[in-house]
């Protein structure tokens, strides 16, 4: 249904868009002289190609109703941002790090080291961690776990 | 020589006192880690209010460099009394209390390193 309400927002908006655009009152200055002979037609001919043209997204987005929200996480996408925040760090070697890798035995991280990545992971999700929760976050695989509980998202 | 017999086992066996704040060294720990979280995040607005001429990285590990002198301690109590210094620390720089000159103060830029063999402390002349 709601796909339906789209296809007809697209086509009632298709029609005045195209008195409103600049290249259709050109077209129809230049039409003007040629109109008293052949105006429906020539019209018709370029109404046809120009809306079709005219159905690709940019013009059509304008007039439609948008919700601001940032897209669904899924378990890859946090376990990819996860990842490239720990790539950022300059105390963790890149090619070290795997999903797997504990911060303290693996990477040679300090308490305070991992206070400062579960930081960086917070600032990145946009949700404040507790410390209780936090000090058992060794490895980024738990970090990914955590955050798929604490924002709902499985498989 | 009694008197040192009496205290020996009293030294070795662990003594139960009355704590501070924290009842163990986890829980004292977990302060340590808020502390250097409210640190951390102070201390980019810090460099800003007070028109530091340091960068937010030179901050930080001098907040880490602070944290790391205590990091041998093992008593919740002394641990807790640490903390507590460190809060009215930051106490102080939030609410500007302090000055800039008092910020920079943690930075020892005109400090000279006291010596600590016994040639330079020879030619400076022995200060006891």
């Amino acid at each position: 249904m709601a796909s339906r309400v789209l296809l007809q927002c697209v086509r009632s908006l298709g029609r005045p868009s195209l008195r409103l655009s600049a290249a259709n009152l050109a077209v129809r200055a230049t039409a003007a002289p040629a109109a008293a002979r052949r105006p429906l037609s020539f019209a018709a001919d370029s109404r046809r190609p120009r809306w079709l043209g005219q159905s690709s997204i940019p013009s059509v987005g304008v007039l439609c109703r948008q919700y601001g929200d940032l897209p669904p996480l899924t378990l890859e996408t946090i376990k990819d941002r996860v990842m490239y925040v720990l790539k950022l760090y300059d105390k963790i070697n890149p090619e070290k790090l795997q999903t797997s890798s504990h911060f303290m035995k693996d990477l040679g991280l300090d308490s305070l080291d991992q206070v400062e990545i579960i930081m960086a992971m917070e600032d990145e999700f946009g949700f404040e961690i507790p410390d209780a929760e936090a000090e058992k976050l060794m490895s980024p695989g738990e970090i990914v776990q955590y955050i798929a509980d604490k924002k709902d998202v499985y498989e | 020589k009694r008197s040192s017999a009496k205290t020996r086992p009293l030294s070795g066996a662990a003594r139960v006192v009355k704590p501070i704040f924290s009842r163990d060294l986890d829980e004292a720990k977990r302060r340590v880690r808020e502390l250097y979280r409210a640190w951390y995040r102070e201390v980019p607005n810090t460099v800003a209010l007070f028109q530091l001429d340091i960068t937010s990285r030179q901050g930080r590990d001098k907040v880490r460099e602070m944290f790391d002198k205590n990091k041998h301690v093992t008593d919740p109590r002394v641990i807790d009394m640490l903390v507590i210094k460190g809060k009215l620390e930051l106490q102080e720089t939030i609410h500007v209390w302090k000055q800039k000159t008092h910020v920079m103060r943690y930075f020892h830029e005109t400090e000279e390193a006291r010596p600590a063999d016994f040639l330079s402390k020879f030619y400076r002349g022995h200060d006891p």
